[in-house]
C-alpha cells in the first residue's frame, strides 16, 4: 500500500486546496447578494425556461480554444513520465528545453488570439 | 547515447523549421501591428519561402539519408518534390498580395496558413514513416481547409470550406485505418521496416496489408482527386477564392503524390516474396484502373463545363491520371517533372482567371471572356499559352512533362502499354475544352462591363516567372531530367543513420 | 486474455458505424461526431496492434492523432460556425450553392 501514499497526499492536496479558497473567499469577499447570485448555477445559462434555446456561438469559440490548449496534456504527460529516463541517456538541458520550445509555442498561440480580441466576451 | 545516435540531426529538417518559423513569425507581426502591414507580410513570407529553398538546395549536397530515427528521409525525392512545393508557394505569396488588398482580406492569417501548409507538405514529401506521412497530409490539409473559407462573409467560400473539410477529414480516417493495418501486418510504421518485412515475407496477417494498401488508396486518392474520389473537387475549386484555388490543386497534389510515392513504389514495392508480388500487382492494376477512370472522367466532364474555375477543376483531375500514369512506371523523376510542369501552368492560368474574375470571383463563367483578347491581350495571351501548355501543345511544359511521362511508361512497363494509350486519346479530347476559352476570348464580340484589371508588381513578378518556367520546362528540359534521372539504387537504398 | 481479432473486430464495427454516420447523417455536427468516432476506432486498432506487437511506436502514433483530431475538431467547428452565421443552417443540403 506504500506505493498508493503519493496518490493520498495529492487528494489530500487537491481537497484542502479547494476548501481553503472557498473559506478564504467567504472570509474576504464582499457579500451582496442579488436576484441573479441567488439562482442555481448551471454554467452561464438560465436554468428555468425552455430547454430549446440556442446557444450562443460564443460558446463554440471558447470551447474551441480550450480543446487547443487542452490537448497540450497528452504530449506533456509521456515526456513527464520519461523524463527520468531520458535525462540519463541524453542531456538534461536538452531534454527540458525541447519541452520547453514546445510550450513557448503554444504560448506564442495564447498570445494571438489574446491579441486578436478572442477572449474579449462581447467582442466575439 | 548521444543525440545523433536517436538521429536528431535539425539540419535535415531545416526547410521544415524556416517555413514554420516564418509562419509564427507572421502570425506575431499580425497581432502587434495596427493595421495589416501587408507587404510587410508578403516581404517576411518570400524572404522565409526562398530561405527554405535554398536549404533545399543544400540538403541535396549533403547525400541520402533518414535521420530521426527513420522519420525523414533526405533522399532525391523529397528534393524534387520540394523544391517544386516552394516553388508553388512562393508564386502564391506573390499573388497573395493584390488579391487580398483587393478584397480587403485580413493578410497576417492568410501568410501565416500559407507558411504552415507549406511547412506540413514540406514534411510530407520528406516523411520517412507513417507518422510523419500523416501528421505532414494532416498539417497541409488543416491549413487548407481554413484557406478554402478565407472569404469569409461569401456563402460559396464557406461551402467550398465545409465540403473540403468533410470530405478531406473523411478521407484521412480511410488513410489513417490503412495505416494502422498495415503497421500491424508489417510490425512497424517505418517505410524501410515495412519494405524489409515485405521483401522477407514476414508479415503477421497478409488479408490485412491487402486491406491496408487498398484503404490507404482510397484515402491518397482522395487527396490527388482520383476518380472515383474526386467528387469534392470541383465544388471546393470553385467556391475558394482564385489564389487558394491554384495552391490546393498544386502544393498539396505534389506533396501527397510524394508520400503516395514512397509509400507504395519503395514501402510496397519489392516482389522477393509470395505477399510482395500479390501486394504488388494488386495495387499496381488498381491504380491503373484508378488512372484510366481519372482522366477519362476528368476530361469528358470538363467539356461541358460553363465555369472557368470548374473547367480547371476537372483538368486538374484529368492531370492527376496522368501523373499516375508515370507513379506507375515505378520511377519519381516522371511523376516529379509532371508535378512541377503541372504546377507552372495551373498556378500561371489561375493567376490570371483571379485578375479577371475581380473581387468576389464575379466574372468565373467562360462567357465573361467574350472578346477581351485584344482589350486586354497581355492577360489573355498568357492565359492562352497556359490553358495551350496545359492541353500538352509543344513548346510548352505540359507538352514535355506529358511525353515525357508517357514515354517512360511505354518504355518501361509493356503491360501498362493500353494505359499510355489512354492517356494520349484523353489529351486529344482534352485540346477542344483548353482552346473554347481562347475561341471566346479572340474570336467574339466583347462582353459588356469589362474592366480591363490593374496588374500590381507581385503579380506581375509572378505571371512573368510561370511564363518563363512554362517555355524553360518545353524547350530545355534536359538539365532537369539529367538531375532527376539517377540510378534507382540511389533513391530506394538508403543507409540508416 | 483477450485475443487480438477482438479488438480488430470491435474496432472495424466502430470505424463501419462512423462511415454509416456520415453517409446517412444531414446533421453537420453529427456527421463531424461520427469522423471522430472513426479516428478513435483507428486509435484501437493502433493501440491493440502496439501491445500485440510489443512495440511502442503504435502509442506514440494514437497520441499524434490525438493532437490532430483535436485540431480538426477545432478547425471543423470555426468552418461551422462561420457558415452558420452567414447560412442560419446546420443541414448539409441546404449547402447546396455549388451544384455539382
Amino acid at each position: 500500500m506504500k506505493e498508493y501514499l503519493p496518490i493520498l497526499i495529492v487528494f489530500i492536496f487537491v481537497a484542502g486546496f479547494a476548501v481553503t479558497n472557498v473559506i478564504l473567499a467567504y472570509l474576504i469577499g464582499q457579500h451582496k447578494n442579488t436576484r441573479a447570485k441567488l439562482m442555481p448555477y448551471e454554467c452561464g445559462m438560465d436554468p428555468v425556461g425552455t430547454a430549446r434555446q440556442r446557444f450562443s456561438v460564443k460558446f463554440y469559440l471558447v470551447a474551441m480554444l480550450f480543446i487547443l490548449f487542452d490537448i497540450e496534456a497528452i504530449f506533456l504527460v509521456p515526456w513527464a513520465v520519461v523524463f527520468k529516463d531520458l535525462i540519463y541517456k541524453l542531456s538534461k538541458p536538452f531534454v527540458f528545453i525541447e519541452m520547453m520550445i514546445f510550450i513557448a509555442v503554444l504560448f506564442i498561440g495564447y498570445i494571438y488570439s489574446w491579441r486578436k480580441g478572442l477572449f474579449e466576451w462581447n467582442r466575439a | 547515447m548521444q543525440l545523433e545516435n536517436l538521429g536528431l540531426y535539425y539540419w535535415a529538417i531545416a526547410p521544415e523549421i524556416i517555413v514554420s518559423v516564418v509562419g509564427v513569425i507572421i502570425m506575431m507581426v499580425d497581432a502587434f501591428s495596427s493595421r495589416g502591414a501587408r507587404k510587410l507580410n508578403a516581404v517576411i513570407a518570400l524572404a522565409g519561402l526562398i530561405a527554405a529553398l535554398v536549404s533545399v538546395v543544400m540538403l541535396d549536397g549533403l547525400g541520402s539519408g533518414s535521420y530521426f530515427s527513420g522519420m525523414v528521409v533526405i533522399d532525391p525525392i523529397r528534393i524534387f518534390f520540394s523544391v517544386t512545393i516552394l516553388l508553388a508557394a512562393i508564386v502564391a505569396a506573390l499573388l497573395a498580395s493584390q488579391f487580398l488588398k483587393d478584397e480587403g482580406l485580413p493578410p497576417g492569417e492568410f501568410f501565416s496558413l500559407l507558411m504552415f501548409a507549406t511547412a506540413g507538405m514540406l514534411l510530407l514529401a520528406g516523411a520517412g514513416d507513417l507518422v510523419t506521412v500523416f501528421l505532414g497530409l494532416e498539417i497541409a490539409s488543416i491549413t487548407s481547409y481554413v484557406m478554402a473559407g478565407y472569404r469569409r462573409y461569401d456563402l460559396r467560400s464557406n461551402e467550398s470550406s465545409l465540403k473540403y473539410f468533410l470530405l478531406g477529414s473523411f478521407s484521412t480516417a480511410f488513410l489513417l485505418y490503412g495505416m494502422a493495418l498495415t503497421y500491424g501486418a508489417a510490425g512497424s510504421t517505418n517505410i524501410q521496416k515495412i519494405t524489409a518485412a515485405i521483401a522477407s515475407g514476414q508479415v503477421n496477417y497478409p488479408a490485412l496489408l491487402l486491406i491496408g494498401a487498398a484503404l490507404m488508396i482510397v484515402g491518397f486518392g482522395f487527396k490527388i482527386a482520383s476518380a472515383p474520389f474526386h467528387l469534392w473537387t470541383p465544388d471546393v475549386y470553385e467556391g475558394a477564392p482564385t489564389i487558394v484555388t491554384g495552391f490546393m490543386g498544386t502544393g498539396p497534389k505534389v506533396a501527397v503524390f510524394a508520400a503516395f510515392i514512397r509509400v507504395f513504389v519503395i514501402g510496397f514495392g519489392p516482389q522477393d516474396s509470395e505477399i510482395g508480388i500479390q501486394l504488388h500487382t494488386t495495387w499496381v492494376t488498381v491504380l491503373a484502373v484508378i488512372a484510366a477512370l481519372t482522366m477519362t472522367i476528368g476530361n469528358v466532364i470538363a467539356i461541358s463545363q460553363k465555369n472557368i474555375k470548374r473547367m480547371l477543376a476537372y483538368s486538374s483531375i484529368a492531370h492527376a491520371g496522368y501523373a499516375l500514369v508515370g507513379f506507375l512506371t515505378g520511377d519519381f523523376a516522371p511523376v516529379a517533372f509532371y508535378m512541377l510542369a503541372y504546377s507552372i501552368m495551373s498556378l500561371g492560368a489561375f493567376a490570371v482567371i483571379q485578375l479577371l474574375a475581380r473581387a468576389g470571383d464575379q466574372r468565373t463563367e467562360i462567357a465573361d471572356y467574350a472578346g477581351i483578347g485584344f482589350e486586354a491581350p497581355a492577360l489573355s495571351f498568357s492565359l492562352a499559352i497556359f490553358l495551350l501548355s496545359l492541353a500538352g501543345i509543344p513548346p510548352t511544359a505540359g507538352f514535355m512533362s506529358k511525353f515525357y511521362v508517357f514515354k517512360t511508361a511505354w518504355d518501361m512497363t509493356p503491360e501498362l502499354r493500353w494505359l499510355v494509350l489512354v492517356a494520349v486519346i484523353n489529351s486529344i479530347i482534352s485540346v477542344y475544352y483548353y482552346l473554347y476559352p481562347i475561341v471566346v476570348m479572340f474570336f467574339r464580340p466583347l462582353v459588356p462591363g469589362f474592366i480591363k484589371p490593374r496588374i500590381a508588381g507581385m503579380t506581375m513578378i509572378a505571371l512573368i516567372l510561370t511564363l518563363l518556367g512554362t517555355f524553360y520546362l518545353g524547350i530545355m528540359p534536359n538539365r532537369l531530367m539529367n538531375a532527376m534521372s539517377r540510378p534507382p539504387a540511389v533513391v530506394t537504398q538508403i543507409t540508416v543513420k | 486474455m483477450v485475443p487480438l481479432s477482438w479488438y480488430l473486430a470491435l474496432s472495424a464495427v466502430l470505424f463501419t458505424i462512423g462511415v454509416v454516420g456520415v453517409v446517412i447523417q444531414r446533421n453537420i455536427i453529427v456527421l463531424f461526431m461520427c469522423i471522430e468516432l472513426m479516428l478513435n476506432a483507428v486509435n484501437l486498432t493502433l493501440v491493440s496492434f502496439s501491445r500485440y506487437l510489443g512495440d511502442v511506436t503504435g502509442q506514440l502514433f494514437v497520441f499524434i492523432v490525438m493532437a490532430v483530431a483535436a485540431a480538426e475538431a477545432a478547425v471543423g467547428l470555426a468552418i461551422i460556425i462561420s457558415l452558420f452565421r452567414n447560412r442560419e443552417t446546420l443541414n448539409v443540403d441546404e449547402a447546396d450553392l455549388l451544384k455539382l
